[in-house]
């Protein structure tokens, strides 16, 4: 049991390899810019920062973002009269499998313009940190932590970057990628092993309640110990 | 240590005295020492297991006396990892993992998912097929509101609420096991349709429930409503502002108690939302009073809804005519060799996608639900599958709410949020 | 007709006399063994583990329609200090684990557990990195409700069981059955080789391997693997 603990460790340690690939490319078809006020807004804008977009299933339009100046260009996005996109619907990711990068998509919604846009950041898997619009959106505090804890993204910025679903001392990696089995990498007899270990009386320490004010954002080595065993 | 000066009066107290002054005391004042009582936070964890918390959500929080200072809530206790699953599984195999997510309105998921995919494969689905599942939606609207109901009534100390609430969602409970066979897991939609037509005597069955049921609600609201205990309970605990609770990311009834008009239904319609006639119950202070009253109104024009519905039923397929997305009829995969192939592919294989992603926004009982959808050329299974859960961005919100109110407004806050856990922790 | 069949619970000899073998239950302890386990029996105080689907049904089965007050059941124990039952109703992923341990040790003597639908029992549908594969492998259940989720009817028919159970049982056996081993305490109920004896998948709707252990896709293996 302790040697398949061993080499299930190793993997996560390593972790996924960045292939070099290009991310994928989603389908749909061009469109026209100019149907979509922001979207020609944003190729005008920011020409250096646009990849690429697409129109999907039928009315939405992706944009594509280098994740440099993302906060920027989501700010601006937020902020300018023109779009106001007040509403994050959603942060999520999509990992491609294949060392292709991880996606992070945002939903967003303009109430007063009644617009939709989607944007897609890709991240190569050697670099997977993008900053964090929790001062825009208040609604992203728990989406980014659950990208962070299932895809492994960090969030520069954000004020309580720590797992969200997964235990804080979850020794597996990130669930979601695509190079983590479906059963987990420990057998089950190890998981139920860790899973009892689990210290209840740490559920009443005072610890808990610096959680959530504002700390050094570090915490990509979470996962990554080792736990007791 | 700290010493407090003390001044008699007689009488008892200053207004006693004629016109108004106290009279002063022949006793002079006098200094005496004051105890030193050092106030210390405590921290008290509610949760996983407690009845008040509507599922295995934890709340850790510290009080000083008994009011709340701050509130840690620690979900994950319910991760079943539906999104990893569904990586695995064909598009129609994914079905019934979506009823399982919000077990309270388990409908509204299954219409939600085959919807979003419906959009990214660019089908259309018929007449018939886009009514019922408006009827269904909104009938597991009304089911899943039944469930707040009752169970927010039991957090404020009324039980009857829940008895009548449950009477009615059993009826609910009948209209799910005609319709699918099962009382929750109804897994009634598939791609491009839905798993069987409506049955002989369903439409009768609903209409004998939208008959009895409002009567219930008026019962229900005359118990609440207007009950001292239930206001005193609920209004004022919990207001959020309009604006705020849009950068919070709140959806559904909670938003729209806050003032904002919001309702996909409205704002993005489906399915000709925008041709049925209904209202939208928009609250004023944003508090726990508000987003109930607008919960009771969201059932009554739920009933309304599914009346004209009803009306507007048309006969015809309910299931798309193309051999390449639904399954065909029993009696012809039996005696058709042509037939009995496509059965064979479509339940092996799949139906395989375009290339692209697709978010599908719709309103759910608990607020705005996503169901986004990611393929890859020709997969007849999705490279991601996210849920965009209501409850799950409503309930990061608490930590606001429930700031400097009470323990108990806080159970009434976490109440009032309508949350169901399946679906935040997926 | 004797005294055995005027006495409450339907009498300890037709119940209890063939099952525990000759020379066990005296006159006197069968007698007081079937008022003891009429009076538990009709008396359980449930405490509801409710986490997904199943409760749903748990509190349908509470309410009006069917009514668990009938089987003297329906004072719902939310402390598990105060009761008998342990109705584990839903899915339990191992950050739930040690909570659902800590409760079935914090539950006194004597009690018993039922395990409500597929999830709880055998992991059901969830054969995935982050669910308990059955509750079994953490404390010792007693009636196990097939259904996803069961129907009240189920539920109640499980509670049944538990009192036919009760039925059986005798005060001479008492510490057989309800010894607790202090080693035992928040502990897995099932070994090593039994939990993965006991998780292994079946069926192959998820087209995986037969365990994980170890194994890694590595990353230059093309997606398509992972996904066809």
């Amino acid at each position: 049991m302790a040697d398949e603990t061993k080499s299930a460790l190793d993997a996560v340690d390593e972790g996924p390899v960045a292939s070099g690939a290009e991310s994928a490319d989603a389908g749909g078809s061009t469109g026209s810019p100019d149907d979509h006020a922001s979207v020609a807004a944003l190729v005008r804008k920011y020409p250096d920062e646009v990849l690429r977009y697409r129109l999907n299933a039928g009315d939405q339009y992706v944009v594509w973002l280098r994740p440099d100046r993302s906060h920027e260009i989501l700010a601006w996005l937020r902020d300018d009269a023109d779009h106001r996109y007040d509403m994050m619907s959603d942060v999520t990711a999509v990992d491609y499998g294949s060392g292709r990068p991880v996606e992070v998509v945002y939903q967003m919604y303009s109430t007063p313009h009644g617009r939709q846009l989607r944007i897609r950041c890709p991240l190569p898997l050697d670099a997977m940190e993008i900053d964090s619009v929790y001062d825009l959106w208040k609604s992203v505090n728990w989406l980014e932590r659950e990208v962070y804890d299932l895809f492994g993204v960090t969030f520069r910025g954000h004020p309580d970057l720590r797992r969200i679903l997964m235990p804080d001392d979850y020794a597996e990696g990130h669930p979601l990628r695509k190079d983590f089995p479906l059963r987990g990498r420990f057998s089950r007899a190890e998981q139920t092993r860790r899973a009892l270990n689990q210290d209840v009386e740490r559920f009443y320490l005072a610890d808990d309640l610096t959680y959530g004010e504002p700390q050094e954002v570090g915490g990509a080595e979470v996962g990554h110990q080792g736990g007791e065993g | 240590m700290a010493t407090k000066t003390v001044e008699f009066t007689v009488g008892q107290g200053r207004e006693m005295g004629p016109g108004g002054v106290g009279t002063p005391s022949p006793l002079a004042p006098f200094d005496v020492p004051e105890p030193d009582i050092g106030t210390e936070r405590m921290l008290i964890n509610i949760g996983p297991q407690h009845p008040a918390t509507h599922g295995v959500l934890r709340l850790v929080c510290e009080l000083d006396g008994e009011t709340v200072t701050e509130v840690v809530p620690h979900i994950g206790y319910l991760h079943s990892s539906f999104e990893k699953l569904g990586e695995y599984r064909t598009w129609n195999q994914i079905v019934p993992l979506t009823d399982r997510m919000d077990y309270l309105a388990p409908l509204i998921y299954n219409c939600a998912y085959v919807m979003s995919v419906e959009k990214l494969m660019g089908i259309e689905v018929t007449e018939r097929c886009k009514v019922v599942r408006v009827i269904i939606m909104e009938l597991d609207r009304i089911f899943g509101h039944l469930l707040w109901l009752g169970t927010t009534a039991i957090d404020v100390g009324a039980f009857t609420p829940f008895l009548y609430s449950f009477q009615q969602r059993e009826k609910i409970y009948g209209l799910h096991e005609t319709l699918t066979g099962a009382r929750i897991t109804t897994s009634a939609t598939r791609v491009g349709g839905m798993m069987a037509d409506l049955p002989e005597g369903w439409l009768d069955q609903l209409l004998d429930f939208l008959d009895n049921f409002p009567k219930t609600l008026d019962e229900v609201d005359s118990l609440l409503t207007g009950n001292q205990i239930h206001i005193g309970r609920t209004q004022g605990i919990g207001a959020i502002t309009a604006d705020e609770a849009i950068n919070y990311g709140f959806t559904g009834p909670n938003l729209r108690a806050a003032g904002v008009p919001y309702d996909v239904r409205k704002d993005r319609p489906y399915y000709d939302y925008e041709s049925y006639d209904f209202d939208v119950p928009v609250g004023e202070h944003g508090d726990c009073y508000d987003r109930y009253l607008c919960r009771m109104e969201e059932m009554r024009q739920s009933v309304r809804i599914i009346r004209q519905a009803m009306r507007r039923l048309p006969g015809g397929p309910i299931n798309v005519q193309d051999p390449g997305i639904s399954l065909p009829s029993k009696t012809d995969a039996m005696s058709d060799m042509e037939s009995m192939i496509h059965h064979f592919k479509l339940i092996t294989e799949g139906i395989p996608a375009p290339e692209g992603d697709c978010y599908m926004a719709i309103e759910a009982s608990k607020g705005e639900l996503g169901m986004y959808v990611v393929a890859e050329e020709g997969s007849t299974k999705p490279v991601r599958w996210r849920v965009r859960p209501p409850s799950f961005v409503n309930l990061s919100v608490i930590p606001k709410l429930a700031e400097g109110h009470l323990v108990s407004d806080l159970i009434m806050i976490n109440a009032s949020l309508d949350i169901v856990l399946g679906e935040i922790d997926r | 007709m004797g005294l055995t069949d005027k006495l409450p619970g339907g009498g300890s000899a037709k119940t209890t006399g063939g099952m525990f073998g000759p020379g066990s239950p005296t006159f006197l302890t069968s007698k007081v063994d079937a008022l003891i386990n009429w009076g538990r029996l009709n008396s359980l105080w449930p405490m509801p583990f409710g986490t997904a689907c199943c409760a749903i049904e748990m509190m349908a089965s509470a309410a009006s329609n069917y009514d668990l007050a009938r089987f003297g059941m329906e004072r719902m124990s939310f402390s598990p200090r105060q009761a008998d039952v342990l109705i584990c109703a839903g899915r339990v992923p191992y950050k739930l684990a040690p909570v659902l341990r800590r409760i079935w040790d914090q539950m006194p003597q004597p009690k018993w557990a039922i395990s409500m639908g597929a999830c709880a029992s055998s992991g059901g549908v969830f054969d995935v990195y982050s669910m308990v594969q059955g509750i079994d492998t953490i404390i010792p259940v007693d009636v196990y409700i097939p259904g996803c989720p069961p129907r009240p009817e189920g539920l109640i028919y499980g509670l049944m069981m538990i009192q036919e159970k009760i039925r059986q049982e005798s005060l001479t056996k008492h510490f057989e059955h309800r010894a607790e081993d202090p080693a035992l305490v928040a502990r897995p109920r099932a070994s090593e080789i039994e939990v993965v004896g006991l998780t292994g998948p079946f069926g192959n709707s998820t087209q995986q391997d037969k365990l994980s252990t170890g194994v890694v896709v590595t990353p230059d293996a093309p997606a398509d693997d992972l996904l066809s």
